[in-house]
This record gives structure tokens, C-alpha cells and sequence, in this order.
């Protein structure tokens, strides 16, 4: 117990240090702090269903560019605030997760995949089709607004849900569930587990945190473009960081968003091709050698606990 | 116009067929969903235009040569890396085979820059009657077929052929029966990346290339094998024609950049209503 109550005091010390930081930063400090944040919403979401339930999802960055295009287009053309856009962009990405995930996620494994890995590029042709609505090609600009610091803090709290939810979920009854889906889901299926409706529930609540910091970072940017809020990169990143991290783990995506994040900002200044590459070599090294990631390696050398 | 709808849809539709026989045929003997089969299409390509461009070869000649390089790729992964993830959850398989996708896009990237490059080779058209069939597409569909056709009586007649159906209908008792289980995995990755290189040597000489033009050939090939019903060799033939034959008609009504969502909606829709795909059922 005395782990976990030092444990405890380091978070807290850690959060208190997150919310009085931008007093002190610097404008870039801030804006890379807010970087890390949305990673760890996105690595975490990802990991909601892929690392709890084992459906690979390729096309997750889908609902970061729904809950962008939603948000931005609520606030360019309908004048909404932000913060009931980013709302709004959660719940258009959750919408369009029902849509896909009801047919999709009946089937096995490889077809969801796939199916996946095609939405994003479909949604980006839909995007630039519908001109009138989201500018097509030209991109859509928002009014200027300086809202970086409470941009910062509701990014912030987001990361903590997403974070505290995958806590819940992992030692609740629901998360097990999914795990049992993970591990053999027609064992589940005969132990009566409706895998259906709980493969759908988890992907509900994967995409809500994606559409959420899809808004909030289409009005920090001020402007979106279907390249810029539809990348390929983005999935891989998201996928990248979980599996370094450790799927199906709590502190996984966060450890993963905060390394890499932080790799990809030294590396990234000095040698901008190798690092893509080095996102695909990091994929196999981690499935073949480590496939619980750091955190599982910890896990089982330290014999931590598995709510971790 | 319509006429001319069917005969491009065709043209086009023998091309998916094979390539999507490779993805097919891994997934018929490995339980694997390559997503790196795209990527190994793109690295055919550029060996074909390199070939075309520095040695100045006829670019339908260098479709064999292609074939044989991409081969010893595919063979060289199968036996490095994707025969640990066979047997293991497809979890691996996917993530392992998708780490392999990034990789070689980005080693290409590296290799070759983003610059679009193209085959200028047998460009114009034929006119036959009310109809304009383009040189390449024509000859690429010629050679698409052949493959094909080749590729259909090596499963059928050979001893290799009729250890591959064999292993992909059970290989547990493939093993019984004295199949070198292991061998027809890395033989079979090799010629999946071999039609698959076929395929992106054909299409180097109708379409500008890219090191990212791959990630659409997985979806499509994947779009092909669920029509035709997945493990289904057969059915692939059908799905590809069926693909052409769709894409073509929906590019009359919509834009491209539409059409291809339409590809989308059937994936889904074919998904909900005939998972086991419009053949049904395994046939080997």
C-alpha cells in the first residue's frame, strides 16, 4: 500500500505541475505540452478498443478529422463557442463509430481492419466533395481567436478522462469483458458475453476522445484542411505509441505519447526522413520481440500489478 | 457509353483479379491479411520503371524480371519476419504486417523521393468501332489474364499447386500427408509478391507511380477477395470484374473521388449482408 500511496502523491504532484505550468512557460512549452496531451487522448482512445479488445482499428485519425471538420464548422458557419464545438465534435464522431462499427465489428478481426483502413480515405474524398459545406481542397478557416492556454487546460482534462476511463474500464466487469473478446471471443460468446454490443460499446467510447481533440485542435490551429486533419501519419503514430507504451495497459499510451512525442521532436529536427521509417521498424521490433510493450516488460519483471 | 463502361471495367478488372489472387492466396494458406501486399505492388513498379528507364527494356518485358525480384522479397520477409506471427493472434499478423508496410513505403520514399514517375510507353488508343481501348490498358490486360490464367492451372495441375490448395483447405492434415508445411508458406508469400509485382509493373505503364500508391491496392484487393468470398480462389476472379465493372459505372455518375466511396459502401454493405461473400462459402 505504501507504493500505491506514493504513487498517488507523485500524480497529483505531476497534475499540480501541469496546471500552473503555462503561468510560467513559454509559448512553445505550452503548445508542445498540448501536443503531448492530444497524443495521449489519441494513443489512449486507440487503445480503448484495440488494446482491450484486439480490433485494430488503421483508420482511427477518422474520427480525429470528423470532430475537426464538425467543430470548425460550427464555429465558422454556425458561430458556436468552442467548447460546445469540441462537445459536438465527440458526439459526430461517435455517430459516425455506430455507423461503421454496427456493420463492421459483427465480423472477425481482419475484415474490421480493413474496413478501417479505408474510412479514412473516404471520408477525406467525402470532405473534399461536399465544397460548399467544409471548403473542400481549400481548407476552412475560423475566426482568430488566442484561446492556447484553455485550449491547453481542456485538452489537459481530456487526456485525464480518457486516461481515467481506461483505469475504470480495465478493473471494472465491462473491461474484462472486452479482454475476454481479445482473448478468445468465441469463448466469450459461449460464456454468454453479448460480443457485439460490447465490441460497439468500446468503440463508441474509442472514438469520442479522437472527435473531441479533433475540435479542440482545429480551433487552435485556426485553419483545417482534409490533408492536414486526415493523415495516415496520425493513425500510425497513435498505433506506435500504444504498442510501445503497452496495450492494454492505463499508463501505456501515456508513457508511449510522452517518449515518442518527445523522440519525435529531437529527431524529427534533425533527420525527417528516417523517422517514418523508424515508426515501421518500431511496429515489427515491438509485435515479434516485446508485444506487451515497455509497461508489460515492467509488469512482469517488477510483478506490478496489472492496473497499471 | 455503356459498351464502353463494360469493356474499360473489364480491362481494369483483370488487373484487380490478380493482384488480389496474391492477397487471396496468403490468406487462403497463412489465416495472414498482408497489408504490406500494396507496397510490395509499388516496389514491382519501380523495379519495372528502372528497368524501363535505365536500361531502356521493353516495360511488358520486364514483368517476368519484376516478378522473379519481388518474389525473393516476399520469400525473404516470409522466412525474416511473418512466419513468427502465423500461428500467433491476428492481432500480430496485422500490426506486423502493417509495421512492414510503413517501412518499405518510407524506405521507397527514401530511395526513390515522392516524385510521380511514369512509363512513357504505348500511350494512345486503339479505336475499334464506337469504342477507344486504350494501347496499355489493352496489352496490360493481356498479360493480366495470362498471369492469371497461368497462376489458375499451376494451383490446378502441379504437385506444388495441389500442395498449396491442400494446406489452405487443412493444414493439419496437409502435414498428416507429408506437405512440407513450412516450405508452401514462404512459396506461397514469395508468389503473392510476385502477382502482386505483375500487377504493379502493368500498372507503372498505364498510371504515373508514387512510393504511396500501394495503401489503395490492399484496400482494393481486400474489396476483391470479400466479393468473391475470402479463401475463395475463384471467387477473386469474379470480385475483380465485378469491381472493374462497378468502379467504371459509378465514375459515369460521379466524380472519381466519389466512385471511390462507392467501393466503400459495397465493402460495407457486402459485409452485412453476404459476410461469406457473393460465391459464398471456401472452394478450393
Amino acid at each position: 500500500m505504501r507504493h500505491r500511496s506514493a504513487a498517488l502523491v507523485a500524480l497529483a504532484a505531476v497534475v499540480a505541475a501541469l496546471v500552473v505550468y503555462p503561468e510560467f512557460a513559454s509559448g512553445y512549452g505550452v503548445r508542445a505540452t498540448l501536443q503531448v496531451f492530444m497524443w495521449i487522448v489519441l494513443a489512449g482512445s486507440w487503445n480503448l478498443i484495440s488494446g482491450l479488445t484486439g480490433y485494430v482499428s488503421f483508420g482511427h485519425v477518422a474520427f480525429f478529422g470528423a470532430g475537426a471538420y464538425t467543430g470548425a464548422i460550427l464555429v465558422a458557419k454556425a458561430g458556436w463557442s468552442w467548447g460546445a464545438a469540441a462537445l459536438a465534435g465527440g458526439l459526430a464522431a461517435c455517430v459516425l463509430a455506430l455507423v461503421i462499427g454496427y456493420p463492421c465489428l459483427r465480423l472477425k478481426g481482419p475484415y474490421f481492419a480493413i474496413a478501417m483502413l479505408g474510412l479514412n480515405e473516404v471520408l477525406r474524398a467525402l470532405v473534399s466533395y461536399f465544397e460548399g459545406l467544409t471548403g473542400g481542397g481549400n481548407g476552412l478557416s475560423l475566426p482568430t481567436l488566442d484561446a492556447t492556454v484553455p485550449i491547453y487546460y481542456v485538452m489537459g482534462a481530456s487526456a485525464a478522462l480518457v486516461t481515467l476511463a481506461t483505469y475504470v474500464i480495465i478493473t471494472s466487469r465491462f473491461g474484462l469483458r472486452l479482454m475476454t473478446i481479445r482473448e478468445d471471443e468465441v469463448a466469450a460468446e459461449a460464456m454468454g458475453i453479448d460480443t457485439a454490443r460490447h465490441k460497439l460499446y468500446a468503440f463508441l467510447l474509442s472514438a469520442a476522445g479522437p472527435g473531441v481533440a479533433g475540435a479542440l485542435t482545429a480551433r487552435d490551429q485556426g485553419y483545417i484542411e482534409p490533408i492536414s486533419v486526415f493523415p495516415l501519419a496520425t493513425t500510425i503514430t497513435m498505433i506506435v505509441m500504444v504498442l510501445f507504451g503497452g496495450k492494454g495497459t492505463v499508463w501505456g499510451p501515456v508513457l508511449g505519447a510522452v517518449v515518442l512525442f518527445v523522440a519525435q521532436e529531437v529527431v524529427w529536427a534533425r533527420y525527417p526522413y528516417v523517422y517514418p521509417l523508424l515508426f515501421g521498424a518500431i511496429i515489427i521490433v515491438v509485435v515479434l520481440l516485446m508485444p506487451r510493450g515497455v509497461l508489460g516488460l515492467l509488469q512482469i519483471r517488477y510483478r506490478l500489478p496489472r492496473t497499471i | 457509353m455503356l459498351g464502353q463502361v463494360v469493356i474499360s471495367g473489364i480491362l481494369s478488372g483483370a488487373l484487380y483479379a490478380m493482384v488480389a489472387l496474391g492477397l487471396a492466396l496468403i490468406f487462403g494458406v497463412m489465416r495472414i491479411i498482408n497489408i504490406a501486399h500494396g507496397p510490395l505492388l509499388m516496389l514491382g513498379a519501380y523495379a519495372t520503371y528502372f528497368l524501363y528507364s535505365a536500361l531502356g527494356i521493353n516495360p511488358f518485358l520486364t514483368v517476368p524480371v519484376s516478378m522473379l525480384a519481388l518474389f525473393v522479397v516476399g520469400a525473404l520477409l516470409e522466412r525474416t519476419l511473418v512466419f513468427r506471427v502465423v500461428d500467433a493472434p491476428e492481432l500480430s499478423s496485422l500490426l506486423l504486417t502493417f509495421g512492414i508496410s510503413i517501412a518499405l513505403v518510407n524506405l521507397a520514399q527514401l530511395a526513390f523521393t515522392s516524385d510521380l514517375r511514369s512509363v512513357e510507353y504505348l500511350t494512345g488508343a486503339w479505336l475499334v468501332g464506337p469504342f477507344a481501348l486504350s494501347k496499355a490498358r489493352l496489352v496490360a490486360f493481356v498479360f493480366a489474364g495470362a498471369l492469371t490464367g497461368l497462376a489458375f492451372s499451376f494451383l490446378q495441375w502441379t504437385r506444388l499447386g495441389k500442395a498449396i490448395r491442400a494446406t489452405s483447405q487443412s493444414r493439419e492434415v496437409a502435414m498428416v500427408c507429408g506437405i512440407n508445411v513450412q516450405r508452401i508458406h514462404l512459396f506461397t508469400f514469395g508468389l503473392a509478391a510476385a502477382l502482386a509485382a505483375a500487377g504493379g509493373a502493368l500498372i507503372a505503364v498505364i498510371v504515373a507511380i508514387q512510393p504511396e500508391m500501394g495503401q489503395i491496392w490492399t484496400f482494393k484487393s481486400f474489396l476483391v477477395i470479400v466479393l468473391g468470398g475470402a479463401g475463395n480462389y475463384p471467387g477473386a476472379l469474379l470480385g475483380g470484374i465485378l469491381l472493374g465493372l462497378i468502379e467504371q459505372v459509378a465514375s459515369l455518375f460521379l466524380t472519381t473521388q466519389l466512385s471511390e466511396v462507392v467501393a466503400y459502401v459495397l465493402l460495407v454493405l457486402v459485409l452485412l449482408v453476404r459476410p461469406a461473400g457473393l460465391l459464398g462459402g471456401r472452394q478450393t
